[in-house]
């Protein structure tokens, strides 16, 4: 139990450094992408939670996302709330969509549910779209720019990225509250043997709803926060690709790590950008070829393959 | 009723006529079977005798056609699967039901699920008190493991044991959740002669003293004979026998049962 939490401890300093040297060293833009990757890196906190413990696949999560940035910008530039205000209002919205979605769930398989939620995820752009009165339709909706403190207005990406990154650690502590516990023990445990589970007393039914509602409310906190630093939306930033990328970005950074939501979030936002640099033309076949080449070395994802590697050398230092 | 005379003691588990049928195949046909509060009763036969699906729909995992079953002479019917641990009957399975991936200590703390909730709400909302549930379930745990001498094994990954071990581990599990009867299915199996010892041992004193009522379904006769207050006999999904192991032992039907599954 000690060597748990000193790993744990370890991690998060090891986080904090690289959180704090991206603040010190990253230009203004290249901030405002790293916001951008942690709001999406907060919906695959939620996801891996969905598909790494509670075992459920879900192909909206971009949905759930772009239904919780729709809801900031929807508050803010239609009713003048606060962007900040507009959050726990964003999560609470996507959770109740969420657990609309995850009634099928109860009764499909799979597959079946892969399709069932990647329908909801075509869906949803035009539904945006048909919606103009409310959603601002193609031409989407401005996001004022959250009041920014005295000492940081020469680089308001900075603080964003501070929001960004609090939320972010808003959503892991939730995370591992779940996690961590006899909550977490139950999702496993249907995970991995619905009969036995139920035999020990687990509620089938309720834990899958409540895996979807908080994968869902970390949904909907991702997009506030993303709606909030885009600072613009409009349909086209959640387009059913976009659930998929949040699926990519869950298993390449590690489905079962906290750590890998944010290596999977900087992935999204980082390696198609770096693939198209190194050759435009070539861009999408480096991106492919990338993917292909994590899960051909890495099977439990970037972070995973670095434990296994960190461990190791553990192991023959101790001898 | 309770104008029964004070000397007939109501029985935890009560089953009478109970049917189990899989498409055509008749499981069970109308067994009957009662096991009193603190007694080892043995559950034998030969294999297909309908043992196993009986502690499956004694913890409704399957549904009976017909019969009742009672438990503490409440009806099990309409009761739902998750619901029988905390009613108080906690069993193990004979092809194992452990989680391989989860350490031995998590697999044992599974076992107080039922009376902890797992409750995502409580977790994030309360999580001082959640911590603090999760801090006494572990200390329990750790003394059930303490009590069939496996705490050094904690921290294991559960599917790293030996299969005996995950068996005694399963016992731990149920031990965890408090039950007032364990139902054990072959909880012997791959030990040796020697061993089998040990585990007798092992399985009384934890009868005696947590005062619970186990129903034993085993293979190895010598166990049962040596453990078992009572036993009952189950051939091709009926009842064929029921009395104290020397009864059993000399009942012609019971050797001619065992002596045809044989031959
Ligand atoms: N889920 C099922 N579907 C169909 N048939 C089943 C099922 N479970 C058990 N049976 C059948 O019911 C009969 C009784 O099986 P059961 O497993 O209860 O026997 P058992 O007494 O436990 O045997 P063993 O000593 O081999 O464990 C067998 O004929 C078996 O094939
Ligand atoms: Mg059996």
């Amino acid at each position: 139990m000690r060597d748990l939490s000193l790993s744990t401890a370890i991690k998060l300093s090891l986080f904090a450094i690289v959180a704090a040297s991206i603040s010190v060293f990253a230009p203004a833009y290249a901030l405002q992408q790293v916001a951008i990757a942690i709001a999406y890196a907060i919906a695959i906190l939620g996801l891996n939670l969905l598909m790494g413990y509670a075992g459920q696949i879900c192909l909206a999560q971009g949905t759930l996302f772009g239904v919780g940035a729709y809801v900031t910008a929807i508050l803010n530039a239609t009713y003048g709330v606060s962007p900040l205000a507009t959050l726990p209002v964003a999560a609470a919205v996507s959770a109740a969509v969420g657990l609309l979605i995850g009634l099928p769930a109860l009764r499909l398989q799979g597959l079946q549910l892969a399709i069932v939620t990647f329908g909801i995820a075509a869906a949803f752009p035009q539904l945006l779209l048909k919606l103009g009165s409310l959603t601002g339709g193609v031409s989407g909706l401005p996001v004022d720019a959250p009041e920014t403190p005295g000492f940081m207005t020469d680089v308001p990406e900075l603080w964003l990225y501070l929001i960004a990154l609090a939320c972010a650690g808003i959503g892991a502590l939730l995370v591992s509250r779940v996690l961590f516990g006899d909550a977490g023990r139950a999702l496993r445990a249907q995970r991995d043997n619905p009969q036995i589970a139920q035999a020990l007393g687990v509620n089938l039914t309720r834990t899958r709803l409540w895996a979807f509602a908080t994968s869902s409310a970390l949904a909907g906190l991702g997009g506030g926060v993303f709606a909030i630093v885009s600072g613009f939306i409009s349909p086209e930033s959640f387009l059913a690709i976009l659930s998929i990328n949040i699926v990519i970005g869950s298993i390449v950074g590690g489905v079962t790590s906290m750590a890998g939501a944010f290596v999977g979030g900087l992935f999204m936002v980082f390696v198609p950008s770096w693939a198209s640099d190194i050759n435009l033309s070539l861009g999408n076949l480096i991106y492919g070829l990338a993917l292909i080449l994590i899960m051909m070395v890495a099977r439990n994802g970037i972070t995973g393959f670095i434990e296994k590697w960190i461990s190791m050398i553990f192991r023959r230092a101790a001898g | 009723m309770n104008d029964s005379s004070i000397e007939e003691v109501r029985p935890v588990l009560q089953a009478r006529d109970v049917s189990v049928q899989f498409g055509g195949v008749k499981a069970l046909t109308d067994v009957s079977l009662f096991v009193r509060p603190g007694e080892i009763c043995g559950l034998i036969g030969p294999n297909g005798a309908g043992k196993s699906t009986f502690l499956n729909a004694a913890t409704r995992l399957v549904n009976y056609a017909t019969g009742s079953i009672m438990l503490d002479g409440q009806p099990l019917e309409g009761v739902e699967t998750r619901d029988m641990i905390g009613r108080g009957v906690a069993r193990t399975f004979q092809n194992l039901g452990i989680y391989a991936s989860m350490t031995v200590l998590e697999n044992v703390m599974l076992g107080a699920h039922h009376r902890l909730g797992g409750s995502f709400a409580k977790a994030i909302f309360a999580p001082l008190r959640a911590r603090a549930l999760e801090r006494s379930n572990r200390e329990k745990a750790m003394a059930v493991l303490e009590e069939v001498g496996m705490a050094n094994l904690a921290a294991r990954a559960a599917g790293s044991l030996a299969y005996p071990l995950q068996k005694r581990m399963e016992i731990a599990r149920a031990l965890a959740a408090e039950p007032k009867i364990l139902l054990l299915d072959e909880p012997a199996g791959g030990l040796t002669h020697g061993e089998v010892h040990e585990f007798g041992a092992l399985v009384d004193g934890i009868r005696r003293r947590r005062n619970l009522s186990i129903l034993l379904i085993e293979h190895h006769m010598g166990l049962v004979m040596s453990l078992c207050d009572r036993i009952v006999v189950f051939h091709l999904g009926r009842n064929l026998a029921e009395g104290t192991p020397a009864e059993i032992k000399s009942n012609d039907a019971v050797i001619a049962a065992y002596l045809g599954k044989a031959a």
